[in-house]
């Protein structure tokens, strides 16, 4: 009998539960919306309440390998479960009511939801290839589904088709990647192929190289790293609003996550070689990302560009290897609780299941919803990494640890890039405050409906920006402090 | 292993093939030959056909042949539970029915959902029993 540890795997086994709950709630009692709540609500809790007992394990010193080696219950896995998992529950308020507007889909849609967070949670606690593989389709095949689940909607239909068959192209290069290593090194456990290549001094790596090469290519796709960032635009502004945010961080957060526990472990006497990749990718992602960012006349194409920015800043802390993570966790965390604060103001702006959402759309916003622009307004100085926010004291870490790992071009190219993207940063602030609505023939100060939900998401989310952009303590060091 | 040891292989490879080969071959030249139309038929028993079969299916197939794989490929999971049945013991048949209840939900799920009925009436029920939820979907 193998190892068997169900604390483990219990998060993703209560969301997992909780979306068969919802989809077979849904068929044999027909039940309104507010059912379906409260059902994703225990199942939100109960994963939180795992992943709190997870973290008490590991205090008492427990942890370690389970299912034959597949998952590890390590400070990375738990936290990175955290971030989802407060990412899910801000992503599924924010798209509450696109979800409730599906009608006799709603069920579905609720529970891909939770399917999506529970295999983005296990990517980042799988320590097995093949099972990274299968937790990122578990993840990744919900949010194609999500991308396009409203189907009256032309833009949604085109976005979730480039998305499957970009993100399926991404799978099979990262599984061609995994198989290469396997050939290379007779192991598909991280901990495995660590030990081999510990063990033994490979006279000619080309195989082991190449196959690392494509696992970093194919992630680089997920977390819409440059050059293999084209889809994340024209997703981004085709999906849902509601979805958008969700579906953007949680495939950060799960790409980060188990690219990390690949590297990290499984490669990391390769470092040399796998640390001048990821800057090269991510002096790319940062240059293009801002390049582009800037001629943008779309608030969700000009998000997009700057996500693509920021995998480069986080791949740019990466190069230093297992110091970085800790700042890593902290530049995720933030990052994506700003990134659901900002689409929250989008799905405000452009409604709960609308396509697109062009600049001219959030003239005067100030006057219209104050706490939407004050919200937006803020994620976008903080994005852009000004001092107090979150935003500078993820960046400041990334960069400091790419100093310390001899990378200084790298963090002089994100410097500059930093400079030029308060440009578009601060364009839409101008917007939103110092122009005038009025070219859009309707009334400039008829005042923007705000639901609940949303506003509740926005203020979170500035909260947390707020409060631990001037105090971090709390977030930093968090996986040292066990 | 010597080559000589394939021996018995490539003597019943050659018999096979000869035994087939023989068998049209006499069959076609002593055979009567009378055609019909019915004989012509790609299948001689059954339905007649009325129509050549490229032309355009309902899409009803297209779903239930989908369903068809989803299932099909979950119970070959099975197998890979009976090969080591005897090593897993109790743990392995209460995982399996773990795994089994859930394929018996997403049975469940789609039946109950209409997927399986091949008439539109039943679906058409479920879209319009709750009256709230349709319209929203009519105003979405």
């Amino acid at each position: 009998m193998i190892d068997v540890s169900y604390l483990s795997a219990a998060p993703e086994m209560m969301l997992v539960l909780g979306a068969v709950a919802v989809l077979m709630v849904d068929v044999f009692a027909k039940p309104p919306p507010r059912v379906h709540g409260w059902i994703t609500a225990a199942a939100y809790l109960a994963a939180g309440a795992s992943i709190v007992l997870q973290w008490q394990r590991l205090g008492a010193g427990g942890g370690g390998l389970s299912f034959g080696g597949a998952l590890v219950l390590d400070p990375w896995a738990a936290a990175v479960r955290a971030v989802l998992l407060v990412v899910a529950v801000l992503g599924t308020l924010c798209a509450w009511e696109m979800l409730a507007g599906l009608g006799r889909r709603m069920a579905e849609g609720v529970s891909l939801v939770l399917v999506a967070t529970a295999g983005f949670m296990l990517m980042g606690a799988s320590v097995d290839l093949v099972m990274v593989f299968i937790a990122l389709e578990i993840g990744s095949i919900a949010l194609y589904v999500l991308a396009g689940i409203v189907r009256s909607s032309p833009a949604g239909d085109e976005a979730a088709m480039k998305y499957f068959l970009l993100g399926a192209f991404a799978s099979a290069i990262f599984i061609y990647g995994g198989a290469l290593a396997y050939a290379g090194t007779g192991a598909t456990n991280l901990f495995d192929i660590e030990r081999f290549l510990n063990d033994y001094l490979v006279a000619r790596p080309a195989v082991i190289l190449i196959g690392m090469a494509l696992l970093v290519v194919g992630m680089g796709f997920k977390v819409t790293a440059a050059p293999f960032h084209s889809w994340a635009p024209d997703v981004y502004q085709g999906a849902p609003a509601g979805v958008v945010g969700f579906m953007a961080a949680a495939a950060k957060v799960g790409g980060f996550a188990a690219l990390v526990h690949i590297l990290f472990i499984g490669f990391a006497r390769y470092q040399g070689a796998w640390s001048d990749g990821l800057a090269v990718i991510a002096a790319l992602s940062v240059v293009l990302g801002t390049l582009l960012a800037i001629g943008q006349s779309d608030v969700r194409r000009m998000l997009a560009y700057s996500g693509v920015a920021h995998a480069g800043f986080l791949l740019t802390g990466m190069t230093a290897g297992a110091p970085a993570a800790d700042g890593l966790l902290f530049y995720l965390a933030t990052y994506s609780v700003m990134l659901v604060g900002a689409f929250a103001a989008v799905t405000a702006v452009s409604g709960p299941a609308g396509a697109g959402s062009s600049f001219d759309e959030y003239r005067g916003l100030g006057r219209r919803s104050p706490v939407a622009a004050a919200v937006l307004a803020l994620t976008m100085i903080a994005m852009s990494g000004m001092p107090l926010t979150t935003g500078f004291i993820g960046k400041f870490q990334m960069f400091a640890s790419a100093w310390d790992g001899g990378y200084e071009w790298l963090v002089i190219v994100g410097l500059a890039a930093s400079v030029a993207a308060f440009f578009f940063y601060l364009r839409l602030v101008v917007l939103m405050y110092f122009r005038p609505g009025e070219e859009n023939g309707r009334d400039p100060d008829a005042p923007l409906p705000l639901p609940v939900t949303i506003r509740w998401v926005l203020l979170f989310s500035a909260a947390v920006t707020l409060v631990f952009g001037i105090y971090p303590g709390p977030l930093l060091g968090l996986l040292t402090r066990v | 292993m010597e080559l000589s040891d394939y021996l018995p292989i490539a003597v019943m490879f050659i018999l096979a093939s000869a035994f087939a080969g023989v068998s049209l071959v006499v069959s076609y030249l002593i055979s009567y030959k009378r055609p019909t139309p019915e004989k012509l038929e790609p299948y001689e028993c059954g339905i007649v056909t009325e129509a050549e079969p490229i032309q355009r299916f309902p899409v009803k197939f297209y779903l239930v042949a989908i369903l068809f794989v989803i299932f099909d490929v979950e119970i070959v999971f099975l197998f890979a539970w009976a090969s080591v049945f005897g090593e897993l013991g109790w743990g392995g048949v209460a995982a399996v029915t773990v795994f089994t209840l859930m394929i018996v939900e997403t049975l469940g799920y789609v039946w109950k959902r209409g997927a399986l009925d091949w008439n539109v009436s039943r679906r058409a029920r479920y879209r319009a029993a709750p009256p709230a939820e349709a319209a929203q979907e009519m105003a979405a």
